[in-house]
């Protein structure tokens, strides 16, 4: 009996040692992974100017054509909202590439991440599919993927042709900010949100010009100034996610 | 031959049991390789209710698996050695809930085959990854709690004395694999509730004491199941033997936690009402004048706290086999609707992003795929405890520790012959 209390005693001692090692390792990692994304070179922006918006949906249906995107799902939604002096006033929610992402806290696998430009990623091979970041997003912008998107995309080749592979079944989607768009316009020297073929589908298709692009940390870029020269609002701002959307209300606020 | 054959067929109310049990299996077997094949869309499971039947199921077996951990450190840790038979039965029900769970989240996810991703790829910041490793370390440790009973398989003992009884020794671990069992548990039955309790786009959920009440009412729930489980397996066969004293006291605990869990659920609903937060008072009313006023009042409040509460802690109806059963069962039923409630409530509430608009609401009503899976996992769950009862001994209180000794023994001697 005596010999089983000592093997208890080292064993809880062992077990102490063990807890210790592995919240040391724990501590180890979490310095690694950030509770908000890493500030590279460049920080993607996007500003719609819901004065200029006319709720055409070209966005929505070029963003489905360049991402290959289900019909049934739609990465961009424009919403109709309430009138403003006799005008409809729309707003078009993408994905708000939050800075502090609910998704990417959330996701158990990490195939939620952030790019070092502020892009907030999905890796498709990684998911498990469990749902969390749907959950978790307050602005809807994923959609699960239900079905196999199988057979012809409608949008295509109107609105534009794919540049990235179709998702599989089982995976939540979302709004990429047209990485592909980015990444291969900086390799060819071009500028994102100046050059088309450098810019997300959603703004070079915006027929009046309503959607801006650029990179925050370049003061000469559009979206700087028109937020430098705009009011501005971002979505559920309560809720400190520090989105990269930014809204130029319908009637600007006057100026005090 | 015939007439062996028909012998054998004698049909029994364990036959009948078995039988039933294998139609609502052999459905939901072929329920399950539908979803598998078909995919998620065949459920009625929304990007508004991505989480719906079979996330209740998983959050509720792994509630109700909860006795394991609290009775083992009762009667490990803080030297209640005299409920040891209980804590064996538990540990039982634990390993069945948690199995059970993994079946629950294999169905649900949507990349069943990626399930080991999250050994892999840690994100330790999320609450998710945190229970999938707690609860895959803890369904290891349940395993080798349980390794003493699975030793009792007459099988077993017979065929591969030596593996038996090297089983049964694991026993002589208990407290160890005890105190693993409770840190693994408090981290994972507490953090299940923080899954949502850390969900800052649904006011609902958003609140700390999601973590408090997610980890008091899997104690509460998972004690009393497991004691339900005790006194109705003695009820229906002789193969279970009890010993009613040890029951009864424990029921009496169950009866004073009850008083803390209806304190903490209660205050933590009407605290919600002292500040305006949109979501989470539209929920609020969703949960206690809404569709789910039934549930949380009847099922819930009256029929999970107050009603069992009072059966347990008035020594006459405790005393009564028949009303402390009835009181067990409720409880063990009002923790499975307040998972049911807390899970689907929080998601029918829609807080649009868009600024000024009005809170929507959805709704969700499981499809036949989602409830025949679900049943087979309810019925395997009574299934192996059912079997587990016929033959591994896992309620039975003449078995205690010193007698499990002895048992050992006699099996080691032929061994070494």
């Amino acid at each position: 009996m005596s010999e089983k209390n000592i093997n208890r005693r080292e064993f809880l001692k062992l077990t102490a040692v063990g807890i210790a090692v592995a919240a040391g390792t724990r501590a180890v990692t979490s310095t690694k992974a950030s509770s908000s994304a890493p500030k590279g070179k460049h920080q993607w922006a996007m500003v719609i100017d819901q004065s200029k918006c006319i709720g055409c949906g070209y966005c929505t249906l070029a963003c489905q054509a360049h991402n290959d995107v289900n019909p049934n799902i739609q990465w961009n939604k424009v919403n109709e909202g309430d009138m403003v002096a006799d005008k409809h006033v729309f707003l078009p929610r993408p994905c708000m590439h939050c800075e502090k992402a609910p998704c990417v806290e959330v996701c158990p696998v990490e195939a939620s991440y952030y790019r070092d430009d502020g892009i907030v990623m999905m890796d498709y091979e990684r998911c498990i599919g469990c749902r969390y970041c749907q959950i978790a997003c307050p602005y809807d912008a994923r959609s699960f993927n239900w079905e196999k998107f199988s057979g012809e995309n409608p949008a295509v080749p109107e609105w534009g042709t794919p540049e990235v592979e179709r998702r599989p079944r089982g995976v939540p989607e979302k709004c990429s900010f047209c990485y592909q768009r980015i990444d291969r316009g900086l390799a060819l020297g071009l500028k994102p949100g100046v050059d088309a073929d450098a810019s997300p589908a959603c703004v070079v298709v915006c027929p009046t010009g309503a959607r801006l692009f650029g990179d925050l940390n370049d003061p000469e870029s559009s979206v700087s100034k028109a937020l430098h020269e705009n009011p501005s609002f971002r979505l559920r701002e309560n809720l400190g996610t520090e989105p990269r959307v930014y809204y130029i209300p319908a009637v600007p606020a006057k100026e005090a | 031959m015939f007439k062996k054959l028909r012998s054998k067929l004698v049909i029994t109310p364990w036959a009948i049991w078995l039988g039933l049990m294998g139609i609502i299996l052999l459905s939901g077997a072929i329920a399950g390789i539908m979803v598998f094949w078909k995919g998620l869309g065949i459920t009625n499971l929304t990007d508004r209710v991505p989480w719906g039947l079979w996330i209740t199921i998983d959050l509720s077996s792994i509630a109700l698996g909860a006795g394991a951990f609290s009775l083992c450190a009762g009667v490990y840790l803080f030297g209640l050695k005299r409920y040891q038979p209980i804590a064996r039965t538990a540990t039982f029900v634990g390993l069945i809930g948690y199995t059970m769970a993994t079946l629950a989240l294999i169905l649900d996810i949507g990349k069943p085959e990626r399930f080991w991703h999250s050994m892999v790829y840690w994100n330790t910041h999320s609450l998710l990854w945190e229970v999938t490793m707690c609860v895959i370390l803890y369904l290891t440790v349940l395993v080798f709690e349980a390794m003493p009973i699975l030793a009792n398989l007459e099988w077993l003992r017979k065929h591969l004395p030596k593996i038996a009884s090297l089983m049964e020794r694991v026993h002589h671990y208990a407290p160890i694999l005890a105190i693993i069992g409770l840190g693994l548990s408090s981290l994972h039955q507490s953090s299940l509730g923080a899954t949502y309790g850390v969900i800052k786009a649904r006011p609902f959920w958003f609140k700390p004491e999601m973590s408090v009440l997610f980890m008091f009412s899997a104690i509460v729930g998972g004690i009393s199941l497991t004691l339900f489980a005790t006194m109705l397996s003695s009820r229906l066969t002789n193969k279970a033997r009890i010993n009613d004293a040890l029951i009864e006291r424990v029921a009496q605990i169950v009866g004073y936690l009850l008083i803390g869990y209806f304190y903490f659920r209660a205050w933590d609903t009407l605290a919600t009402t002292y500040t305006y937060d949109p979501g989470r008072s539209e929920g609020l009313h969703f949960l206690t004048k809404g569709p789910f006023a039934f549930n949380f009042w009847i099922v819930e409040m009256l029929l999970g706290m107050i009603v069992p509460m009072i059966l347990l802690l008035y020594k006459p109806t405790r005393m009564n086999r028949f009303w402390r059963m009835v009181a067990l069962v409720l409880v063990a039923a009002g923790v499975v609707a307040f998972r049911w409630d807390t899970n689907i409530t929080g998601q029918l509430v829609l807080i649009s992003y868009i600024p000024g608009a009005a809170i929507t609401y959805t709704s969700y009503q499981p499809s036949w795929i989602e409830i025949l899976t679900g049943a087979a996992i309810i019925a395997y769950g009574f299934t192996a405890f059912s079997l587990g009862v016929k033959y591994l001994r896992v309620v039975d209180h003449s078995l205690i520790e010193e007698d499990h000794a002895k048992v050992k023994v006699e099996v080691v001697e032929p061994v070494t012959i």
